[in-house]
């Protein structure tokens, strides 16, 4: 029933089950593999002229030279300093204005629809507005990035307080907790998972947000390096641009995000509000 | 000629983390003439489920025939009906579509095989359920449902995996009598697993005893029809051969 | 007399519908208010930020004139055959996907990269292989769709209990009515959640793209406007961009995903 050539793939595949076991990022690695392969076959075969479609290896190239001039780091350092600035600001806003809105009834019925329509209107939809204000800038960007992160967050925040049943904060009062008690106590622990996926999402955004906003109006960062790049038809700084993109944002998911995303059991991909 | 031959059936298969080959059935034979009840029992991990699966098609067999309605059989099919432990109920059809799914993939139109779903739901008294969703229903309920949905594809082999598992003591003696009642009615072959022995020989004509992925023992069970849980906990037949069978259980 | 009450009944009604959306409303209504009364306490200049009239005048001029369903129309219309596309292809690579547990461990990894790199990410190659308009744009609009739809497909059906297919091919389903009756009732939840979220990053995409690919589209139309300085134009472009996601997120795809997740979503 076994014959020869099933043996080693089975023990091929069995090792590999039990690598992925033990070191489940290495899961998330191996499947990239092939698609590599695969890339640079399409690519030798020249269905597309190499300039339009270059392959690994230019893109690889095109890495070690930037990294060496340094001006991959730099753009890569402003990208991601902006984005964890403009992300905390955000996140810590969203928190607070979510915990307000979420506990009292009057703010809830007052500012819900006006925060639902300015989620609407989007982050993107501002440039125009803020380039007259501020200018083509670090202001203009960091604005884009604070307003993408805070709607997610507050309201899942506040999906997350009004779901917290009424039954335990009259608990905790007949216990005798003060307001603040049952803030950090009860509000804060049991809209936890809420207030996660609103940070999940929140981020998510904010990384998109903030590419666009480089795109339109940046004059450095990943971002902006991929758009200059069009202008002087460099496809391979466009990949390499769109490659950095995907694998920080991979780490970001995979390191910070999923063991969050464990702890609280939540699911990628379903979105809550 | 409705039944079920199962010549040298055996099961061995890889586990990827002890990076060896295990057997969990070792060369199993078996009849089961049309119209028969016949039960597996045995304790956890002896390879019933596994022969089961087998059968169904779910799992390909390392080794050996397994002969349904004078066919080989390979793959599932609808000549094999099965009723899982976990009911297995499609959550988006009504039940009444449930039952009769297995007609409308056999080709059947929509006025016959609802008269058939319909007369399948009557013998096991669900008639009223007919449109509910499965999620609606009670834990025995949606086991009946079960069975019924299997039945009405009128299969040449009934597969019962543990089916009343799941379910609480009171409504698994309904449900044993229920399915004793319609077995009387409209004589299926049914292979019916358990673990439960007194439920094994409470069902069948004939007990097999399973142990480690071999046969130990068949048992004949020659207790009279119909049958039903107040006379049978009297029976002194009934008491001996449980005893028996469970001392071969707990022997193996 | 009946005819009284009956017409109470109808007025009752009536109110009962519109409650929702007058307390919706009530709020952005006296937000405007507080604009305009902003504008006029601290004297704004109107290049800064407009007063509510000078929106209205320019809105209704750009609907007299015919521009803005222009703009939109563009717009939907890219978004529209970008997101139909996109789903054509998503769900059933989702699908072929999802049915082997094997392939789906292995792709997983792969559809995620690729989820993350949404929309703007594509336009620079996007118009350097379409070059601008309608193609670049609607590449980024499938792109933000596809690789979303995809992987809630792949999760959706390969999170369908195997007793299911199972019981299934036991009652003799083949491979069409395998997908018709099971795979795909089984995943629609996820596959409407995942179009759901999808359309938001398009949407989000779609505006950041027109304002640097194209000369058509609500995009477009707002930063032209900031080229002449338009406040008002701008502004009012932004209320009719924040107006109909609104409208397409909460009366459209909000209500679909609900009552998909109802009526299918109980395998769960």
């Amino acid at each position: 029933m076994h014959s020869i050539f099933i043996q080693p793939v089975l023990n091929f595949w069995s090792g590999y089950i039990r690598l992925v076991t033990r070191y489940p990022t290495l899961g998330s690695i191996f499947p990239f593999i092939p698609l590599l392969l695969l890339w640079s076959v399409v690519v030798d075969a020249e269905f597309f002229p190499r300039s339009f479609f270059p392959g690994p290896a230019d893109v690889a190239k095109a890495f070690y030279d930037l990294s060496r001039k340094g001006i991959l780091l730099a753009y890569l350092e402003d990208s991601v300093v902006r984005l964890v600035v403009g992300a905390a600001a955000g996140m810590f806003a969203g928190v607070f204005l979510g915990l307000l809105v979420g506990l009292n009834a009057g703010f809830y019925r007052a500012l819900w629809p006006i925060l639902l329509f300015f989620q609407a209107i989007g982050d993107i939809a501002w440039l125009p507005l803020l380039i007259i204000w501020f200018g083509f800038g670090i202001k203009t960007m960091t604005f884009v990035i604070v307003y993408t992160v805070l709607f997610p967050v507050v309201l899942n925040t506040v999906l997350g307080v009004r779901s917290i049943p009424l039954d335990l904060h009259r608990a905790a009062q007949s216990l005798g907790a003060s307001r603040w008690s049952i803030l950090t106590n009860v509000v804060l622990p049991g809209a936890l998972p809420n207030i996660m996926t609103g940070l999940r999402n929140g981020l998510g955004y904010g990384w998109r947000a903030l590419i666009a906003a480089e795109m339109i109006v940046g004059t450095s960062g990943i971002g902006f390096m991929m758009f200059d790049a069009r202008r002087s038809g460099s496809v391979v700084e466009i990949l390499l641009g769109m490659i950095i993109l995907g694998l920080l944002w991979y780490a970001v998911d995979a390191l910070i995000l999923a063991p969050i995303e464990r702890a609280t059991g939540q699911r990628w991909g379903m979105v809550t509000q | 000629m409705k039944s079920l031959t199962i010549s040298n059936l055996s099961k061995t298969y890889f586990d990827p983390y002890a990076a060896k080959h295990l057997t969990a059935v070792h060369d199993v034979s078996l009849e089961v003439p049309e119209g028969e009840f016949v039960s597996i029992v045995g304790p956890s991990g002896c390879g019933k489920t596994t022969i089961l699966n087998m059968i169904a098609g779910f799992l390909p067999a390392s080794s050996g025939e397994i002969i349904v309605d004078g066919r080989l059989v390979s793959g599932p099919g609808p000549d094999r009906g099965v009723v899982f432990q976990s009911h297995a109920l499609f959550p988006w059809k009504t039940v009444l579509e449930n039952v009769a799914f297995g007609p409308k993939m056999r080709g059947v139109g929509l006025k016959e095989r609802e008269a058939i779903a319909l007369d399948y739901l009557a013998l096991a008294g669900l008639s009223h359920a007919a449109e509910r969703y499965p999620n609606e229903l009670s834990g025995g309920m949606q086991q009946r449902v079960g069975v019924v949905r299997a039945l009405a594809n009128e299969p040449a082999v009934l597969l019962m995996d543990e089916p009343f598992a799941s379910v609480d003591a009171q409504t698994r003696m309904t449900l044993q009598e229920e399915l004793t009642r319609i077995w009387q009615a409209r004589r299926p072959t049914i292979l019916f697993i358990t673990h439960d022995v007194p439920e094994a020989v409470f069902l069948a004509n004939r007990v097999v005893v399973l142990s480690k992925g071999r046969v130990l023992e068949q048992v004949e069970i020659d207790l009279p029809r119909p049958r039903s849980w107040d006379t049978m906990m009297e029976n002194e037949i009934f008491k001996q051969l449980s005893a028996r069978v469970l001392q071969l259980v707990r022997a193996a | 007399m009946t005819a009284v009450i009956q017409d109470q009944g109808f007025v009752a009604r009536a109110m009962k519908l519109a409650r929702p959306a007058l307390t919706f409303i009530a709020p952005l209504f006296v937000m405007v208010l507080f604009w305009e009364l902003l504008i006029r306490i601290f004297d704004v200049h109107p290049g800064i930020f407009p007063g509510v009239s000078a929106v209205l005048i320019a809105g209704a001029e750009s609907i007299t004139n015919g521009s803005l369903f222009l703009h939109i129309g563009a717009s939907l219309a890219r978004v529209l055959t970008g997101t139909i596309l996109a789903i054509l292809v998503a769900v059933p690579l989702g699908v072929l996907m999802g049915v082997s547990p094997g392939v789906s461990m292995f792709l997983t990894p792969l559809f995620r990269f690729f989820s993350v790199l949404a929309g703007i990410a594509w336009i620079p190659i996007a118009t350097l292989w379409f070059g601008y308009g309608f193609g670049a744009i609607t590449f980024v609009i499938f792109n933000a769709v596809f690789f979303v739809v995809a992987y809630n497909t792949l999760l959706g059906v390969s999170s369908i209990p195997l007793q299911l297919r199972h019981a299934a091919a036991s009652l003799g389903a083949q491979r069409w009515a395998m997908l018709w009756e099971v795979l795909l009732p089984g995943a629609l939840p996820n596959i409407v959640t995942g179009v759901r979220t999808g359309i938001g990053f398009a949407w989000r995409g779609l505006i950041a793209a027109e304002m640097i690919a194209t000369n058509l589209g609500l995009g477009y139309m707002l930063f032209l406007a900031r080229d002449f300085y338009r406040t008002e134009l701008i502004v009012f472009g932004m209320i009719v961009i924040g107006i109909l996601w609104l409208m397409i997120d909460r009366l459209i795809l909000a209500p679909l995903e609900r009552r998909t997740i109802e009526r299918w979503g109980l395998v769960r």
